[in-house]
């Protein structure tokens, strides 16, 4: 008897919670009516920025690729006619791709970037292969300042020698005077 | 052999070894910057650092300097040592700039390592970067002054080892600049070496600039097969293309360094014109079509006029397999050929060549480095064989003394004698040199052959006496040599210089001197395919059948008919009058836009294959990756095509002993591997000098000698002399002697965008008393008459040659093929000044 009636109180309680529920504010987001605004630092899509003076900053340098624990990225690298070393193509295949955030840790020039967009599904998984074009945007991303060729030291449009960041004017190999 | 403690691990080393080579014995590596095994040590960098805890000396130390001694206890870990070495890198680190991620070198890059290894991550100095304006340094070397360490590896190994001046130090303290005195194009030819030796990224290199990095080439051992040296190189290739090639350590060749030619030789692999579609009259068809019609027409060929009407030619760059294939199919179909060599001398030459390089006397390139008298006959290293040039030079180093017989403007990047004589009185002067030297009364075991031999060399009187002073000058430094090696070439000597050259090194070994014996071959395999040449027949007769209707089909292998053939119209007259013609290649060449059949192969980087050098070292040749046209040129540069299939884009070519298999056998042919082991299988009944050689994978990494039989040929032939009394050349005219260029003149390389842009102009050679006498001066320009018709180049006037030649060299960019006959002959009224 006495248990039985501990069976009832149960499943009163059960309801009763049940029932409370019924006049709560539901904290269920509807998604994809409401769309939760997400830390800037998550890591999804990636991209690739621009430096503060609009140039591209990947200078396809591999290391990220190096990076890649699933071997995710490809590229290949290019000397414009200013001197940079760029990125002739930049292939990212997300269908691969586990959002570990290596490849920015790795990047030295601030370039690629993980971004917080993470709807990307797709039936066909070809379209999941993004090209440079897909990936390359027109901000800098998180670091709003770096230009890499201005610490770089090597001669393009940013500085000739001795015209960069921290630099002293070139040495004259012809003459011994200051 | 002093014993010394390195880590608490006994070592015992021979006497004179650095502390830092015996802990690399250890599998101790000692950081460096400056000390490198091929220059030596000078203390420059101060990071290989260590502390000598017993023995001679005490405390830190540089363990580059020191040589091993007894009773030595060192410490590579100790404290202080440690600490040191940090130091050493901080301040190395302080002017670096912060460009590694488009440095060429980051990734092996030395100064990365030791940087990372170090422990060293953040600069504490807060002062300014030390700059450098750059220098344009031609178009093989990219120059990035900034990266300096300043640790002298380049001026050390660009003057020193090479003996090249126009890169240097200038400067000093932290100022001092490593260059030249102003822009220009490096003029050694083992300027691409810098990219290798450079610990960090002052000199990178420039065709494969950008390309990728270290750890994503797919780098294979390989051998360079532009000259017939063979050195050892690594290939990195990288999305189906070689992009880059580098020195690889060799015991026996090369050891660390290769020269220009075989570091940039490889483009033709890569080249967008390459053929990688068989054709029939033109028109593409699958691979295997084209072997179904080559082998009806072949077979309608044979029904109407016999096997005999079927002829093959292969060539020097082909593999061992191929050449081996074609012969055996010659053999077992009763077709004609194979001819490997097109001149008849030539393959004299090669075939005495190869059979006087007896084990007694044959010496490896690395050998010749420790020759205290080396007597070069008809030769021009730099010009034939970088490297040679570069091994000659680490002799004279060492105090050897050097003697060039050759009527070539020889030029040698240190002090040597040149004796320039006439190309008749290259075999004289030789004879002389070593009469001369040799004192028979000393040589008591020299058989009767040799003293007659020797009895037989004219009088030293029978020249001018200017020579005569020259001859006896050299003679002494040959007489007070012990360690005496010849050197002979092929190119342009006579028929008898080769067997003439290993006569004399044995009239040298009976005089109880260590005399070595170097012959410079033709081609890359020209050494096996005179041991598979067959006796009778040569390419001149086969071309007489083509000629006269006897012979209505071709067959080539790997050969430019039409580049290498001195009488370029005669060629195509008989290309025309051909029923059929096969042609297997791997470039475009003319010769394969003439082909009624052409049948693609695969390159030494896709098929692998065995070479044999011209020691007689027979080296293998893994392959680096498979056929197939590389991504850049599919996508045309933009990123890789989106479409997935299994088969590869331009993946037709196959190796060349494959297609031939394929091309004569009914029935379906094993895979490559199967047909490849099957006719290495069957070499020694091609020739028993083959039977002695191990299975591949057996093979000793620095190859292996195969000797031919000894007693093959006759020792002290009397040949040479009867050719002396022959008068040649008719009166007042001049000897053509075709020659070859580091650049533009070597087959293969021809292929290479960054070699076209160090070839020199095509020029011809003239002695100065000649061109006085036509009236010519420096830099003119001239055409000179030739059987075909006229040819125009600019003069250059020399006096370092020998009078009486013109000296013209096989530049890619000049018509020489107008040659009826060889030797050739111009009259003074065939060359006429161009007037501008």
């Amino acid at each position: 008897m006495k248990s039985a009636l501990e069976a009832i109180g149960a499943l009163a309680t059960g309801f009763a919670t049940t029932f409370k529920h019924l006049f709560r504010k539901p904290i269920t987001e509807e998604y994809p009516e409401y769309r939760r605004p997400l830390p800037e630092r998550s890591r999804a899509v990636i991209v690739l920025t621009r430096d503060p003076d609009g140039g591209e900053r990947c200078v396809a340098c591999y290391l990220c690729s190096a990076a890649c624990p699933v071997s995710c990225i490809s590229m290949q690298s290019a000397e414009r006619e200013d001197g940079r070393r760029y990125a002739r193509w930049f292939r990212i295949n997300f269908a691969r791709c586990i959002y570990c955030g290596l490849c920015e840790e790795a990047c030295p020039t601030s370039a690629i970037q993980l971004t917080p967009y993470f709807e990307t599904c797709e039936r066909d998984i070809l379209k999941l292969v993004y090209e440079k074009e897909d990936l390359l945007v027109e901000h800098s991303g998180k670091d709003k300042e770096y230009n890499f060729y201005k610490y770089a030291g090597v001669v393009t449009e940013v500085g000739d020698k001795g015209a960069h960041e921290r630099e002293e004017k070139p040495v004259k190999i012809k003459s011994n005077l200051p | 052999m002093p014993k010394l403690i390195i880590d608490d691990r006994e070592i015992e080393v021979p006497a004179g070894t650095k502390v830092i080579e015996a802990a690399e014995r250890l599998g101790i590596k000692i950081p460096r910057f400056c000390y490198h095994p091929g220059l030596g040590s000078v203390g420059a960098c101060r990071v290989c650092a260590v502390k000598f805890l017993e023995g001679p000396f005490k405390g830190v130390q540089m363990s580059c300097m020191i040589d091993a001694k007894d009773g030595m206890v060192v410490s590579t870990t100790d404290e202080e040592a440690v600490n040191f070495r940090q130091y050493v890198i901080e301040w190395l680190m302080l002017n670096h700039p912060h460009d590694c991620p488009v440095c060429d070198e980051g990734g092996h890059c030395l100064l990365q390592d030791m940087t990372v290894s170090g422990g060293h991550g953040i600069r504490r100095y807060l002062g300014l970067k030390r700059t450098y304006h750059d220098q344009y340094l031609g178009p093989l070397v990219q120059h990035e002054m900034n990266r300096c360490i300043h640790c002298y590896r380049c001026s050390r190994f660009y003057q020193e080892f090479t003996g090249y001046h126009d890169l240097g130090v200038m400067q000093i303290g932290s100022r001092t600049f490593f260059g030249r005195y102003q822009d220009g194009t490096l003029e050694s030819p083992f300027a691409g070496n810098l990219s290798d030796i450079c610990p960090t990224g002052v000199y990178t290199d420039k065709p494969s600039r950008f390309f990728g990095r270290r750890w994503d080439y797919q780098r294979s051992p390989s051998i360079c097969i532009n000259c017939s040296l063979g050195c050892h190189t690594v290939a990195s290739g990288r999305y189906r293309e070689v992009v880059r090639q580098e020195a690889r350590y060799s015991e026996a060749v090369n050891g660390y360094f290769i020269c220009d030619r075989g570091r940039y030789g490889f483009f033709y692999t890569s080249n967008e014109e390459r053929p990688r579609q068989a054709l029939v009259d033109g028109k593409e068809v699958s691979y295997d079509q084209a072997i179904r019609e080559a082998r009806e027409k072949l077979g309608e060929l044979i029904k109407s006029t016999g096997p005999d009407a079927v002829a093959c030619v292969s060539s020097e760059r082909s593999s061992l397999e191929t050449q081996a294939m074609l012969k055996k199919i010659c053999q077992t179909k009763g077709w004609q050929g194979p001819h490997y060599f097109l001149d008849e001398s030539m393959a004299q030459k090669v075939k005495s060549a190869s059979s006087r390089l007896e084990s007694g006397l044959a010496v490896s390139l690395r050998e010749l480095e420790s020759a205290d008298f080396i007597l070069v006959i008809g030769a021009d290293p730099v010009n034939e064989a970088p490297m040679l040039a570069l091994a000659m030079r680490q002799a004279q180093r060492r105090g050897g003394k050097i003697a060039v017989i050759d009527p070539r403007p020889v030029s040698l990047p240190f002090e040597f004698h040149h004796l320039n004589v006439t190309p008749n009185e290259v075999n004289l002067c030789a004879s002389l040199l070593v009469k001369t030297a040799v004192d028979l009364g000393a040589a008591t075991d020299l058989e009767q052959p040799g003293i007659e031999f020797y009895q037989a060399i004219p009088k030293l009187e029978t020249v001018s006496s200017s020579l005569q002073e020259q001859i006896a000058k050299v003679a002494q430094e040959l007489k007070e040599s012990k360690r005496p090696i010849i050197v002979c070439g092929t190119e342009t000597v006579r028929q008898t210089t080769p067997a003439l050259a290993a006569d004399h090194a044995l009239l040298l070994q009976a005089t109880n001197k260590q005399a070595g014996l170097f012959y410079l071959l033709p081609g890359a395999n020209s050494f096996s395919a005179s041991l598979l040449a067959s006796e009778d027949g040569s390419f001149l007769e086969t071309l007489e059948g083509i000629e006269n209707g006897t012979i209505k089909g071709l067959i080539l292998v790997e050969r430019d008919l039409l580049l290498h053939f001195h009488d370029r119209q005669r060629m195509e007259l008989a290309f025309e009058k051909l029923e059929l013609l096969v042609v297997l290649d791997y470039v475009n060449s003319r010769t394969q836009q003439r082909a009624h059949i052409f049948l693609p192969t695969s390159t030494l980087y896709e098929a692998g294959g065995i070479f044999i050098t011209q020691e007689g070292r027979l080296q293998v040749v893994p392959r680096a990756h498979l056929s197939g046209t590389p991504i850049a040129q599919v996508s045309g540069g933009n990123h890789p095509p989106r479409i997935y299939e299994s088969e590869i884009p331009g993946g037709e070519p196959r190796p060349g002993w494959q297609a031939l298999a394929e091309l004569v056998h009914e029935e379906p042919q094993p895979d490559e591997n199967t047909t490849r082991s099957s006719v290495l299988n069957g070499l020694s009944e091609l020739n028993p000098a083959f039977a002695t050689i191990p299975a591949i994978d057996e093979l000793p990494e620095d190859g292996m000698r195969v000797s031919s039989p000894e007693e093959s040929s006759p020792r002290f032939s009397l040949d040479w002399i009867h050719e002396l009394e022959r008068k040649e050349s008719p009166d007042k005219s001049l000897e053509l002697v075709l020659v070859n260029w580091t650049f533009s003149t070597e087959e293969l390389s021809q292929y290479s965008p960054p070699l076209m842009k160090l070839e020199k102009e095509a020029a011809v050679f003239m002695h100065v008393d000649d061109a006085t006498s036509l009236g010519l001066s420096d830099s003119d320009k001239v055409t000179i008459l030739l059987d075909r018709g006229a040819l125009e180049a600019s003069v250059s006037v020399k006096e370092n040659m020998a009078p009486g030649i013109i000296v013209m060299p096989r530049h890619r960019l000049l018509e020489w093929q107008k040659i009826e006959t060889l030797p050739k002959f111009v009259s003074h009224e065939e060359i006429k000044k161009v007037s501008v």
